[in-house]
């Protein structure tokens, strides 16, 4: 149990500091593409770069925001009942977002 | 009650209100926030795998002014998060600690935020 709650505390902090630069080059990268065409929006993934980037992003963010909404369960819920079904919700959501995102970035590139 | 001896946080209504649990708990907020931000990219990458129609109306969506009202905010809550973050990665290496420190360091936080997502929209 140790272990895993320092597992948690860690992988919390290292996301966090991956999340860092992929997000400043994501938004500065999509406040542009907000003006762009579809056409446009689609040149944005021809580069390597930003495949790599937004796929980096939503893996890391899916976890980070797991551990984050877990802790403030942890933090503010007390009923078992009311805590696994949150917990559930965002483990779930924290799947099929990334999931989503990838599948939709593999559609675009092929 | 053998279920419910799991200890909790204080809730929020116990604390005097002071400007460092004020960034506090914005830290959390902005944290739960950004899920819907997250939501918002994810659903634009969908759209523009499922075509040009989907695309374009989303855009349009985004463009209008509630959209970019939603935009900036997002932005601003992704960027206070993100530099609060790194006030509490230094906490975490044992670094501004001291009250003076700390209360400094949200104010830089703060003003960091709102200059950076301005910097973002406009440049």
């Amino acid at each position: 149990m140790k272990n895993h709650a320092l597992n948690k505390w860690l992988i919390q902090r290292v996301s966090a500091i991956v999340l860092i630069p992929l997000l400043l080059f994501l938004l500065y990268s999509l406040v542009d593409l907000v003006n762009q065409d579809y056409t446009g929006a689609l040149d944005f993934f021809d580069s390597y770069l930003s495949i790599a980037i937004f796929a980096l992003f939503l893996i890391f963010a899916g976890t980070h925001l797991k551990l984050g909404l877990g802790e403030i369960i942890e933090d503010y819920i007390q009923q078992e009942n009311m805590k696994n079904i949150l917990n559930r919700i965002i483990m779930l959501t924290s799947a099929i977002l990334p999931l989503v995102g990838i599948v939709s970035l593999t559609i675009i590139i092929l | 009650m053998e279920k419910n001896s799991s200890p909790l946080s204080p809730h929020l209504q116990i604390y005097k209100w002071q400007f460092s649990s004020l960034l506090s708990i914005t830290h959390r907020m902005t944290g739960v926030f950004n899920v819907g931000g997250f939501f918002l990219i994810v659903l634009w990458v969908l759209f523009l795998a499922t075509g040009p129609e989907y695309y374009n109306f989303y855009q349009k969506f985004l463009k209008s002014l509630v959209g970019k009202f939603i935009l900036v905010g997002f932005t601003w809550s992704f960027v206070y998060h993100m530099l609060n973050g790194i006030r509490h990665l230094a906490w975490d290496f044992g670094y501004g600690y001291e009250i003076k420190i700390a209360n400094l360091s949200g104010v830089v936080v703060l003003f960091l935020s709102i200059l950076t997502t301005f910097f973002i929209w406009i440049i």
